[in-house]
């Protein structure tokens, strides 16, 4: 397939959509952090309504009238959850479920029949269900970078506030900040980012947009800046793979397609990445289950030994280990195997079957004896504070930080 | 949002009491949390609030500090409303009020304590940086600034956010439950920090639910279950007759009144 030289106004118009995703996972950050994560589809869904009401009432479909249109039905919308929770004692998720649904349906009614009642030029208010770049010009484009530019800078300027809140509200309250007000920012600016993605992403799945990429990009970091950056970056690259296809294959939707990009990404962030990624907490989990089994083979290596020569057969370490458990024997079996491989066992030479600790495993024995009566110690002297320091990774190098933390080894 | 600060509070200072509770009343729709409270604490000291579960001391904290609306009463700082004095008040909150998983690190959290100095949008610089440094040191966190705070033990959790206070450089600290699910040790460090505060003439209100720490803990208390009970030096409201009417009802508190009283026999 050879794709068409990319037009000028092809190219404004992927700017402004890259600029809407990035703004919106900045955004979204902070909706997410502040565990309103749904806040932004209760707005999502009620732009429909401001839409066909911004026809309604001006009889124009340009795009800023209808986004003007949608932006306020997103702020009734908000507000609604607001008194709904307020005055019918809703809980918070009921209330953002009854607008969604209200809103959503009050949206499609209208939208579909504005046709039905003869408005001529209607065509094309559908298209803010699903989202479609193709119909913007390089103005609306303009439009778009800009909000999204203008939104990005907010949250950059107020970033020390709305993270002093989302981490601990009532400290915040506390030392005088206005949290409500803080609150009320940080969700207008989320209404305003669904708003700006409606064109390129749909009513429908805009929500996506603020929601994904910062759970995608928390997986990759523990700082707050470099969660909004990169939860920024990650809907830049998904609005602009959607974007993309959406071009090359005329007839489909760019909403499901940008959607779909960054749960890619989400995928390849929940599973490979470091430290809090899949894949990584199951390599961890499982290097820690083998140094202890290696340690309760250690220490059956010395209970079954000969009394005579020290030597000891893998069967009887095997069978002490795993005693009637079915899986115990598997496990053993990958420990042995793994302290051969570090050469703390050895086969003792013209004896079949028999094998010896090497001074590397007599080594590994011991500290791992050491290990066990410090904690018992600690254990015993100080119940609390031994349940705070006690880890069970006795393959760790016993630095003397490490004995220090246990209450002081030999 | 710092406004006018006073002088420091000086012990024997005539004037207005450091905190005032007047006839403070909390309810949760019809039913009462806190009920006509109404106690003086004149100078600096270790103050503990002490009471059964459920018994509205959390409650009273809150109340204090706006974060849950009166029935009626008020709380008075130095003679004026809260909104006047922010900057002299320090806040320890109950530790499992926020998310440990957020992705902040330890110093991050600590400089939030220089936040409220700071104001709308200006960012911590050097100066906050080093007393957050400070702060830390003092609780013996020196060395895990740079941890995410989600890979702290309990006991550290709790010294982080008592470092966060110590950076509000405030006059009066109040702590909500700061010993819950804190090991002995921890426990220790946090009450000898809280000590120096006292020597350095601050206030320190703790809620503290433990009996048993209280009594060789505090200087003053006051007993409360839902009303107050009684309030003045520890000695002397901690005695048998006041602890059975605080905590009538609580019976798995009894044996631990028991040892109370004991230890309080112990030490004059």
């Amino acid at each position: 397939m050879t794709g068409p030289v990319v037009s000028y106004n092809t190219f404004v118009v992927a700017v402004g959509v890259a600029a809407v995703g990035f703004a919106a996972g900045v955004v979204g950050s902070l909706c997410v952090l502040r565990k309103r994560a749904l806040v932004g589809d209760a707005a999502a869904h009620a732009t429909l309504v401001g839409v066909a009401g911004g026809f309604l009432a001006t009889g124009r479909r340009d795009l800023a009238t209808l986004l003007a249109g949608a932006l306020a039905a997103a702020f009734a919308g908000l507000g609604a959850v607001v008194l709904l929770r307020r005055f019918t004692r809703t809980r918070d998720d009921a209330a953002i479920a009854i607008v969604i649904g209200v809103s959503f349906g009050l949206g499609i009614a209208l939208v579909s029949g504005i046709p039905a009642w003869g408005y001529a030029d209607s065509a094309g208010l559908e298209q803010f269900l699903l989202g479609h770049t193709a119909a913007l010009t390089a103005a609306d484009a303009a439009l778009l970078a800009g909000v999204a530019c203008v939104a990005t800078v907010v949250v950059a300027i107020g970033l020390k506030e709305a993270t002093l809140v989302a981490f601990d509200a009532a400290f915040a309250a506390a030392s005088g900040w206005p949290v409500a007000v803080i609150d009320y920012l940080i969700v207008a600016l989320v209404a305003v980012m669904v708003v700006a993605g409606l064109p390129a992403v749909g009513a429908v799945l805009v929500t996506a947009l603020v929601v994904i990429p910062p759970v995608a990009a928390r997986y990759w970091t523990d700082r707050v800046g470099t969660m909004l950056l990169l939860a920024g970056l990650i809907g830049l690259v998904a609005a602009l793979a959607g974007v993309a296809v959406s071009a090359a294959r005329p007839g489909l939707a760019t909403g499901p397609l940008v959607v779909l990009a960054a749960a890619a990404i989400f995928a390849v962030s929940f599973l490979a990445a470091p430290g809090r990624g899949w894949i990584a907490r199951r390599l961890q989990e499982r290097a820690l289950a083998d140094a202890w089994m290696q340690g309760l083979v250690l220490a059956a290596c010395r209970r079954t030994a000969d009394a005579a020569d020290g030597t000891f057969a893998r069967q009887a370490v095997e069978a002490a280990v795993a005693g009637d458990r079915a899986d115990g024997r598997r496990a053993a079996g990958r420990a042995w195997d793994g302290l051969v491989r570090a050469a703390a066992l050895a086969p003792v030479r013209g004896a079949a079957a028999a094998w010896r600790l090497t001074a590397a495993g007599t080594a590994l024995a011991d500290a791992r004896r050491r290990r066990l009566d410090a904690w018992e110690r600690v254990i015993d002297e100080d119940p609390d504070g031994a349940r705070e320091s006690l880890t069970i990774d006795l393959a760790a190098p016993e630095t003397a930080a490490a004995r220090a933390e246990v209450g002081g080894g030999p | 949002m710092t406004g006018a600060v006073p002088d420091p509070p000086q012990a024997a200072a005539p004037g207005p009491p450091l905190v005032d509770f007047h006839d403070v009343t909390v309810a949760y729709g019809r039913r009462p949390v806190v009920w006509n409270v109404d106690f003086e604490i004149d100078e600096p000291c270790l103050f503990g609030i002490i009471g059964p579960n459920g018994a509205g001391k959390s409650t009273l904290l809150k109340a204090a500090l706006g974060l849950v609306p009166t029935v009626g009463g008020s709380v008075r700082f130095c003679g004026r409303p809260l909104a006047e004095v922010r900057a002299r008040v320090g806040y320890v909150p109950q530790r499992e009020t926020v998310d440990w998983d957020f992705p902040v690190n330890v110093m991050d959290v600590v400089l939030m304590g220089t936040y409220g100095r700071l104001g709308w949008f200006r960012r911590p610089g050097q100066r906050e940086r080093q007393l957050a440094r400070e702060s830390l040191a003092r609780v013996g966190l020196a060395d895990l600034a740079d941890r995410q705070i989600g890979r702290l033990s309990g006991g550290q959790q709790q010294r982080v956010f008592l470092a966060r206070a110590l950076a509000q450089e405030a006059d009066i600290y109040l702590l909500d439950e700061p010993m819950a699910g804190v090991d002995m040790r921890s426990q220790e460090g946090i009450f000898r920090v809280l000590a120096e505060l006292r020597a350095a003439g601050r206030l320190v209100i703790v809620v503290h639910h433990d009996l048993r720490t209280a009594a060789e803990w505090f200087d003053r208390v006051a007993l409360i279950d839902m009303r107050l009970v009684a309030t003045g030096p520890t000695a002397a409201v901690l005695t048998p007759d006041n602890l059975r009417r605080t905590y009538a009802g609580h019976i798995e508190v009894l044996e631990e009144l028991g040892r109370a009283v004991a230890a309080r026999g112990r030490t004059p």
